[in-house]
Parts: structure tokens; sequence; C-alpha cells
């Protein structure tokens, strides 16, 4: 098995972060083998960002992503910039109050919009990440949760889980309508 | 802390926090440095863990400085590292020089980015595998060890301090963006390795540490066993280069590292070095798949029934291309002997590597019977499987649409 998992965004979002923290929920948490990597510009924020995670159960040679299984998009650039390296399959998953797009089977999470409602427009790449565990096989919420709150400050990490289980919650009753298991719909191949 | 432990943890750790904890373990109590992307993060991690255990960091008003101070603070009796990208490299060759001729063992790591000058902060390169070896001016053997996974790191931080203790020489730690940056699990030990000091024979210099006792001068000037000058004699300023190279040109044996893979029954070899051998090891597991009905594997069993006997020719498959993978880690010395074997039945090499084609010229240099392809990539994207796969099938004779 080799899930090959690509974000996109500008920087500032917290794309980095988040693939981070999917990798380390991975990692640690599910004991796969992860590969987890970058590509940003000079800039501290603006400019484009991507962030790659390969997860598989057997060594990882590669360790970047070529044609992608989930793609992760939370700005508009991000996303006509990658769309086309994906597979037909694909996860894909948008910001939609950022993103346009009129692609069939693509998931929405108005993370940009629910995370500014919250009053904490830095929970963006977090609510993002909610939605996408529920969309992902093999792997379970709490070890996602777990590497929140190992992975921020105590007086962080509630708004973070906050943000994280909203994102979770919203796809979950999605997915509950469709029956689908997983983002993959009934025909996985994971 | 000195005590070596054999407990091993799992982690998720960057590149660079892998070195930072490899050097830790190794016995790294100072480290300066002047922070620079793609290599900050080793910075990052040790201005908060040096002095947890007990060591020293300075951050440094250059680069010039860094690499003077861990000299300084090795020859005071401290394992020493500094850490870098190519501007700060560029940089730190005078103090390089200055530590291959006192013969000061010290680690310098460089986490390579695009050039020249300040080129490209955030992508990566190999660009830098030339100034490795011969940045500095002068006579003088280095050792470069290239990582290409996270574990690597760490495992080559360690024996990074380990050869420059063995040799008394500099220790390059060539790494690049792709594997300073990435992340992934490793494991990690507990504790801290005893790297100790060995009397070599060829060392001309003094081994002993300031505030140890002895009478020790610290010399840029070729010098005797006491530090004295003898750039004005001329045998023995020569016997003094011949024994700076020979220290490390002699020991190739013990020093030289590679992996291979699927080298057994290869007809075409990738040889590649730090973060590229991964995309080509990749190609070289799609490459096996890929059947190959053309009438050279054919030949090929009448000729391997002369050059490999009987029975292994039996036990081959020659159906699919034939292709493998050496994985250089340590670009220098340059390991000829252990390329040339494991090379020995191949007849085309392909060279990937993220430069304009440099390392490619010392590989056609030692195998002068075979057919090198370099594979250059500049920009700062790594090599895609596909891409080398591509260049596999090209110089197998075979295109995409044959395959099919």
């Amino acid at each position: 098995m080799r899930l090959n998992v690509r974000f996109a965004g500008s920087g500032g979002q917290g794309v980095i972060l988040a693939s981070v923290l999917l990798s380390k929920a991975y990692g640690l948490g599910e004991n796969y083998n992860i590969a987890q990597t970058q590509s940003y510009g000079p800039e501290a924020r603006g400019g484009a960002c991507k962030a790659e995670v390969v997860i598989s159960d057997e060594e990882i040679d590669y360790m970047k992503v070529e044609k992608a299984d989930v793609f992760v998009a939370l700005n508009q650039v991000g996303y006509d910039k990658y769309i086309d390296t994906v597979k037909d399959d694909a996860i894909i998953l948008i910001n939609s109050t950022l993103v346009e797009s009129d692609r069939p089977g693509v998931y929405r999470i108005q993370a940009t919009q629910r995370a500014e409602d919250m009053g904490k427009p830095f929970v963006v790449n977090i609510i993002a990440l909610g939605a996408l565990t529920r969309l992902m096989p093999k792997i379970h919420s709490p070890a996602v949760e777990e590497e929140i709150k190992k992975n921020f400050n105590a007086s962080i990490a509630g708004p973070n889980l906050e943000a994280y289980r909203m994102g979770y919650e919203i796809l979950d009753e999605e997915m509950k309508k469709k029956g689908y298991k997983t983002g993959f719909g009934k025909r996985s191949r994971f | 802390m000195d005590v070596k432990s054999e407990k091993r943890n799992e982690v998720v750790l960057q590149g660079n926090e892998a070195c930072a904890k490899g050097a830790l373990y190794a016995g790294c109590r100072f480290f300066a440095g002047y922070p620079i992307t793609p290599s900050t993060e080793i910075i990052e991690m040790l201005a908060g863990e040096m002095q947890r255990a007990g060591g020293a960091f300075i951050q440094m008003e250059d680069e010039i400085g860094s690499a003077c101070a861990i000299i300084g603070a090795r020859w005071g009796g401290s394992k020493a590292m500094t850490a870098t990208s190519g501007p700060g490299y560029t940089l730190m060759q005078e103090a390089i020089g200055f530590a291959a001729v006192t013969e000061t063992p010290i680690v310098i790591v460089n986490v390579q980015r695009g050039g020249p000058s300040t080129g490209q902060p955030t992508r990566s390169s190999q660009q830098d595998i030339y100034q490795a070896r011969y940045g500095s001016h002068g006579d003088y053997e280095i050792i470069v060890l290239s990582p290409s996974s996270v574990q690597e790191m760490y495992d080559f931080t360690i024996r990074a301090f380990e050869l420059a203790e063995q040799f008394r020489t500099p220790v390059i730690l060539l790494s690049d963006e792709v594997v300073g940056h990435m992340r992934e699990k490793i494991f990690i030990r507990e504790g801290s390795e005893v790297i100790k000091s060995e009397k070599h024979r060829y060392v001309v210099s003094p081994q002993e540490d300031f505030f140890k006792g002895a009478n020790t001068t610290v010399e840029g000037q070729l010098h005797d066993e006491r530090g004295r000058r003898i750039g004005h004699i001329a045998t023995k300023s020569g016997d003094f280069i011949y024994n700076i190279n020979k220290k490390i040109r002699d020991n190739i044996d013990s020093i030289a590292s590679i992996d291979t893979y699927c080298m057994e029954d290869a007809d075409v070899a990738i040889v590649a070095y730090g973060s590229v051998a991964r995309p080509a090891l990749n190609a070289v597991k799609h490459a096996r798949g890929i059947r190959d009905d053309r009438i050279l594997p054919k030949t090929r069993i009448i000729r391997d029934l002369f050059k490999r006997g009987f029975s292994k020719t039996l036990k081959t498959d020659y159906s699919h291309l034939k292709v493998g993978l050496v994985k250089i880690n340590t670009v220098w010395p340059f390991p000829e002997e252990l390329l040339r074997q494991a090379t020995g039945n191949v007849d085309t090499v392909i060279v990937p590597e993220m430069n304009i084609g440099k390392y490619s010229r010392e590989i056609e240099r030692v195998l002068k019977d075979k057919l090198v392809v370099p594979m250059a990539k500049c920009g700062g994207e790594i090599h895609t499987p596909t891409e080398i796969l591509d260049k596999i099938l090209e110089v197998s004779g075979l295109d995409e649409e044959a395959v099919k």
C-alpha cells in the first residue's frame, strides 16, 4: 500500500503544519512508514506552498508525490497548479471559501469561513485536517487528536482540537449520508 | 551523560533535527553557527538542547567565525560541529584548509541549496559536490558523507564524528534540502557515545588538546609533531603533504561505503548519492517489472554462460530489464574499488544528480570501459522516478511505447 497525499496552499495558511500532524499520526499513531516533504519560496507569508506526505506499509523509496491519491487545496492558485497531477479516483478536498471547482466528487469544507466565525482565523489548516482525517483510510481520529495535543502548547491546543473536531464532524455527516467508509467511496483501493 | 545505551526510541523527525540529535549522541558539546536556510533547524534545535546536554552553543557573527570557533573548541577538548548551506560553506573554506593542515577533527554540515551565490534558498541541489572535496586551496584529502534519508542523517552524523576523530581530519556531512527538510520515522538512541581519538601513524600535528599538560602549537604553516614550522624545508614539507593525504587514502577500505540494490545480475546500473538515490531506487523497482522482449537479453544468456557460469545463468530471469542501483554513502574519498567491484558485469551506468553533471566525471574516470550516461537536473527539483525510468528505457534501446 502506498498512499500519496498532497497539500497545496499559500504560505501562512499552515499547509506544512497540517501535513506534519497527519504524517505523525500515521507514523506514530498507526505505525506506518511515512515521508513528509515540502516546497516553498523564500517569503515568510504568501507565495505558493506545497507539502507532501507518503504513507506506506513498506520502506518508502521515492519520498515525493508524482500522482496524488489525496489532494487538499487551501487556495485557488494551489488547486489550479496541481489538479492535473491527481489520480482519477483521488480524494480531492477543497477549502470552498477560497477555491472554486466544477469537478464532480470533490469534497468541500468552508475552512476559512468557519475559522473566521470561530474568531481564530489561524485554524484554517486544522479544520481542513479534521475534514481530511474523516476521508482518509487506515487512520483513527484519536491518533490525530493525540498529535495535536502533543504538538501545541496547552493554551492553544484547545481551540485547535475544537477546530479539528468541527472539520471532522462536518465531513462525518456528509459521509454518513453517502454511506461511504472513506473518501474513496465504495470502490476503495485501500 | 557519557553512557553508551542501546535503548532505541521511535520518533518522527526532520532530517536537520535528526542531524542535531546525532551530534548530541556522538558527544558533540560545542556548536557555533550562523542560521541559513535550509540548515536552520539544526541550529534551532541545538540552541535549546546543547545547553541541556551541558555543552555550549554560540550564534556567531558569520560563517567564517563559526568554522574558526569550532576549530578552537576542538583544541580546547570539546567535540564540535557547525552547520550551514552553500553561501556559508563558501565562507568556511579558509577554516577548512586550516583544520586540514592542523589536523583538527571537526564536523561541518552542508545542507545544499541551489547556487551559485545566494541562489535558491529554499530549493535543493547537489552543486557543492566538488566544493566539498576541493573547496580550500592546497593538497589535502577530506572525508565527505552523503545521507539520503532521515535515518542516515542521524547515523552519518555519528559516523562523521567517529571518522573525524579516527583520522584527525575535518569531515563534511553533505546533505541537501530534500533530506534536510524531510520528515521520516526513525530510531534514535538514548544517552551518548564515547568516541575516542585514535593515535594515527600518519598524523604529524600535535594531538594533545590544550590544558592537558603538553606544549601544543596549532600552526597553519606546515609543521612537525610539536607544531614547529617546517615550511622552509622542502623534504619535510613534502612528507607532511604526503602524510595528511595518505592517512585517508591508505585507509579508504575502512572509510568507503556503498549500498547496492539488485546489482547481482544487472546490465544497467544507476549510480546515485544523497536524496537522488531514493527516486532512483523506485525507478529500479519499476524497471525490474517491465518485460524485455528484445533480442539483446537472449544474447546475454550466451555471454553469461561464459562469464558467470552455468548455474548462475540458469537461475537468472532474462525476461525483465536488468537494472540495479549503487548508492554511494562516502562521496569522498571516491570509493573506486567498491564501485568497480559492484559494477563488474554492467555495460552502462546512469548517473542522475541535481547539478550540471559533475560527479559523473569521476565515475567516467574510474569506469573507463563502460558507457557513463550523465543525467543532470538543475533548478531545484529532485529527479522523479519517471524521468529516471525514461532514461533507463532510452539507454536500453527501448522507449515507453515499445514496452507496452
